[in-house]
């Protein structure tokens, strides 16, 4: 059996890798990336606490199918603009684009 | 699994060990997403450590959720992920000098993120002796989504659709 603290320190592990690639990528394709790995450390901790809290109706389990589908929408808005922004100014490196930038 | 019981190892090993080398596995892609140079390549460590986090779950019981972690993440995402790649040819990573002082400052963030998290996980008692109850069954998993959770799961359909059509509008070519 393995105790419920390794499930855990698998999802803290993930999380902070997740947060080390958002801080380090330039490029805007890779920070997305990393908060996908952000987002699949939140749902092993949801799936952990499901199994091991003894509620019968797996509400866990149906609340990471809900961050599933919120992460997969926003995967698909966010590479959305990045092809917008490369059409426009022919780069996704996050320190190049200063558009908006006062 | 009777040959290798056979052979003294106990089925509580097995788990075990195949258990650690999995979430091993899923660490090591997971640093080489966040370490590689080459951004196509981070996309395939991507979808490794993506169907590694599918094996934890099969670990957790929750067997329909790793094969929704495969059919959408590891079929769907990634893929989108590929393409983009491939339709912005921008692979320039930059000199590693400036970059020296950013990863100085976000490692320790998150290093920091992690020792936190990892006191307060070792710290906190879980309830040891949980009861040996059932695995949630997948008839249970769809009947309370179409019953308890009917009105998020209807909110979830308006933001798929809502992301759908603002995909399409802001991915439109513009008329020249």
């Amino acid at each position: 059996m393995i105790p419920q603290s390794h499930f855990l320190l698998l999802g803290a592990a993930l999380f902070s890798i997740g947060l080390f690639g958002v801080f380090t990528r330039r490029n805007a394709i890779g920070i997305l990336m990393s908060i996908e790995l952000i987002l699949n450390a939140a749902n092993i901790n949801l799936i952990t606490f499901s199994k091991f809290s003894g509620n019968p109706d797996g509400t866990g389990q149906i609340f990471a199918l809900f961050v599933i589908a919120i992460a997969a929408a926003s995967a698909v808005v966010g590479l959305c603009l990045v092809i917008s922004i490369y059409r426009n100014s022919k780069t996704i490196l996050v320190n190049k684009i200063n558009l908006m930038k006062w | 699994m009777q040959l290798l019981s056979s052979h003294g190892l106990s089925q509580d090993f097995i788990i075990k060990a195949t258990f650690y080398f999995a979430a091993g596995l899923t660490l090591l892609f997971a640093l080489l997403v966040v370490l590689s140079r080459n951004i196509f390549h981070v996309a395939i460590y991507l979808a490794m450590t993506l169907i590694g986090i599918a094996c934890v779950y099969l670990y957790l019981d929750a067997e329909f959720l790793a094969i929704v972690q495969v059919l959408i993440y590891v079929g769907a995402i990634v893929t989108l992920f590929i393409f983009t790649v491939m339709l912005t040819a921008d692979v320039d990573t930059g000199s590693m000098r400036v970059m020296i002082g950013r990863v100085s400052v976000a490692a320790l963030v998150s290093l920091a993120t992690f020792f936190i998290l990892t006191n307060v996980i070792t710290m906190t008692t879980w309830n040891a002796a949980a009861p040996a109850q059932e695995p949630v069954s997948l008839a249970q998993l769809g009947k309370s989504l179409m019953s308890q959770y009917a009105l998020p799961f209807e909110v979830i359909s308006v933001l798929s659709l809502a992301a759908l059509v603002g995909a399409i509008v802001i991915g439109k070519a513009e008329k020249r």
